[in-house]
């Protein structure tokens, strides 16, 4: 009794003090020389195969950047937890790093987080990006402080559907999506665009998420006969099978993908399958070394083996928070997300340093900006078949 | 109507359906034996077929050694599920034992992921690839291969049952414990072998189907349509689980053709919802109800 009575006396001006302290804290922490960006990131759970390569380029932009002077003399502090692509876990660990904090940047690891955070960001003026490319989120007034890296879905289609018009007008094209938000995201505006440029939508084929056979789905497609055929909404699975099936069955269909079926990696596993797959890629490959790339040189010179392009895209979000920031410091406004977004707005044609191919602009929250590639098996690289096309 | 089209259609349904009857044999198995219904049995498949992409791809042995050790390594993680969880839950309430086997699931993931990551895979493909015209009506190679070899193993599983003197002692057990145990059988051993044989055959029902689709730790969500499967056959019959595999894979063939993707598991869970109404029991299954 005496004891816990003499810990609790003891122990009172301490509680007083550590109080006193925690108060001060964030504000005594936060850095006026410091520009952070917090991140959920899902370094574990089934997005893992990119969210280890955001956190990695991330970190590498971050320390090379610092190198470099950091940001108008200001360090550039990175403070990123994984989330193992769970929602509740991403909010939590954006109130985590967001209370510990004075975060300036955010990246996000879903579509599902970034509209459910959306208000959050509003009340702690915060500018975020991330890993979605969903097309709701490509929308100023309902998103005012989020920004994409690149194109949204619809656009990344509607680069793959300018392309196809350009290469074989009047086309039947076909969409295979999975049964889910991601799947569905740009298909009812891809059927428009395919009708605006005068292809025939041949066959719009969902499968339900998870689905382990699609022989049914490879039927119907043959049935369609389609020239060109989009996937979303797949990482992998079921691609490879529906190109298999195809060709079994003669078909002549060229496949497409977007973003994230994209990567190097995901080719390599769909092994012969992959030869001649096309798709819609924002950024350029490690090994692409057509026209000047500073950037792009600096991760070669970093790293001497490929880079996917998730890492490339986390030195991308590096690249483009690095011109918001600079601006907004030599404009002398506020660090707050509402002034960094009105920078965002105000810059054109932003040098990447040769990530895009060329100087980026926004149209409303994204880069409208993509080149076709093709899988090419025998070099083991996926090729550019054409220019950079910018959507309007 | 395009008749071929239709038959095309069929022929792929039932692909599917042999691969549903498999592995609701190995669910079958394992509720007839030791009346615990495992809802680990996607992730066990799962776990198949990661160790045969870990044998195959991994170590790059050649792929029937690779299908050998990872059906090998799929019942003996049977075998060791049983012995180390669900042996001491003996007596336990059945939901006691029915959650477990969920928890089971999530750490067989979280440990696949761990040695495999959660980046999704392909499989070394071991099937002819030549195309199957059955008249004039194409099937897919993979498709056909795998119910192929589906059919042969479950045929071989049946006659096991009947003839050899383990799958009499399953059987016995599995009508009368008591009587079996006063018969000199031994009752936890069968419980092994029965915990074993289905971690083979799911093992089995994993490389079919990772080697049609591909592999990801999610996959064992097939696991749910084989639940679904196992509740219209009857879960104690192993003719049900046959028939209502090749029923709902017909199923889901023609909804997502003539209905679209978005309507395959819908169809699924509305049969599910029609038998659980009208046939609690299943269509073949015996007619006593325990409620969980």
């Amino acid at each position: 009794m005496l004891v816990s009575k003499l810990a609790r006396q003891l122990m009172a001006p301490v509680a007083a003090i550590a109080l006193a302290l925690g108060g001060a804290f964030p504000t005594a922490w936060a850095d006026n020389d410091e520009i952070v960006l917090g991140g959920s990131i899902p370094m574990t759970g089934p997005f893992a195969f990119a969210g280890l390569q955001f956190d990695r380029g991330l970190r590498d932009y971050v320390e090379w950047i610092n190198r470099q002077g950091g940001i108008e003399g200001r360090t550039l502090r990175y403070v990123g937890e994984d989330t193992g692509y769970q929602q509740d876990q991403s909010v939590a660990v954006f109130r985590r790093i967001t209370s510990r904090e004075n975060v300036n940047f955010y990246f996000g690891d879903s579509t599902a987080f970034q509209q459910t955070i959306n208000r959050e960001l509003d009340r702690r003026d915060i500018l975020m990006t991330g890993a979605s490319f969903a097309s709701e989120l490509n929308d100023p007034e309902r998103y005012p402080l989020q920004f994409l890296l690149g194109p949204d879905y619809s656009e990344q289609v509607g680069i793959l559907l300018s392309y196809i018009a350009e290469e074989s007008p009047g086309a039947r094209v076909a969409f295979i999506h999975s049964d889910t938000e991601f799947g569905r995201d740009p298909i009812a505006p891809g059927r428009s665009k395919a009708e605006e440029l005068g292809l025939t939508v041949a066959a719009t084929i969902v499968t339900p998420p998870g689905a382990a056979d699609i022989s049914s789905a490879a039927l119907e497609l043959r049935r369609a006969r389609p020239d060109y055929a989009i996937f979303h909404g797949y990482v992998l699975a079921p691609i490879p099978d529906f190109i298999q099936r195809a060709r079994q069955m003669g078909m002549n269909t060229r496949f497409m993908g977007t973003y994230y079926t994209m990567d190097q990696g995901i080719i390599n596993e769909m092994g012969e399958a992959a030869d001649g797959f096309m798709g819609v890629m924002p950024y350029r490959y490690y090994y692409d070394e057509t026209g000047p790339a500073p950037i792009m040189d600096a991760i070669r010179e970093l790293h001497g083996d490929y880079q996917t392009t998730t890492y490339t895209q986390g030195w991308l979000t590096g690249v483009l928070i690095t011109e918001i920031a600079r601006e907004t410091l030599r404009a002398g406004k506020p660090f707050t997300g509402s002034n960094l977004r009105e920078t965002l707005d105000s810059l054109s044609d932003i040098d990447t340093g040769g990530i895009f191919g060329q100087p980026v602009n926004f149209r409303g929250n994204s880069i409208p900006l993509g080149r076709i590639y093709r899988a090419d098996v025998s070099q083991g690289q996926m090729v550019p078949v054409s220019d950079w096309i910018e959507l309007e | 109507m395009d008749w071929l089209f239709f038959f095309e259609i069929t022929l792929a349904g039932l692909g599917t359906g042999g691969l549903y009857a498999l592995t609701a044999i190995a669910f079958v198995l394992i509720y007839k034996a030791t009346r615990v219904i495992n809802l680990a049995i996607g992730e066990m498949l799962m776990v198949g077929a990661y160790l045969f992409f870990g044998a195959a791809v991994g170590w790059a042995l050649p792929w029937w050694l690779a299908i050998i050790l990872a059906l090998l390594g799929g019942g003996a993680l049977g075998m060791v599920l049983e012995r180390g969880v669900i042996r001491p839950l003996l007596g336990e309430n059945p939901i006691s034992v029915f959650m477990v086997t969920i928890g089971l699931g999530s750490i067989l993931i979280g440990m696949v992921e761990l040695i495999w990551t959660a980046n999704p895979r392909s499989l070394p493909n071991f099937f002819p690839t030549d195309p199957i015209f059955i008249g004039e009506a194409f099937l897919a190679p993979k498709t056909f291969w795998s119910f192929v070899v589906a059919a042969v193993v479950i045929a071989v599983f049946l006659l096991l049952f009947r003839f050899w003197r383990g799958g009499v002692a399953l059987r016995a057990t599995a009508s009368d414990q008591g009587a079996a145990y006063s018969m000199g059988i031994n009752v936890p051993a069968v419980y092994s072998l029965a915990w074993g044989l289905a971690g083979v055959i799911a093992a089995g029902a994993g490389i079919l189907l990772g080697s049609i689709g591909g592999i990801s730790s999610d996959m064992g969500l097939f696991g749910l349509t084989v639940l679904v499967v196992v509740i219209v056959g009857g879960l104690d019959s192993v003719l049900g689980a046959l028939l209502a595999g090749l029923l709902i894979g017909w199923m889901e063939s023609m909804a997502g053709v003539y209905l679209g993707g978005e309507y395959e598991h819908l169809v699924t869970f509305i049969l599910l919802m029609v038998v659980l109404l009208f046939r609690p029991w299943g269509l073949f299954g015996t007619r006593e109800i325990e409620r969980l």
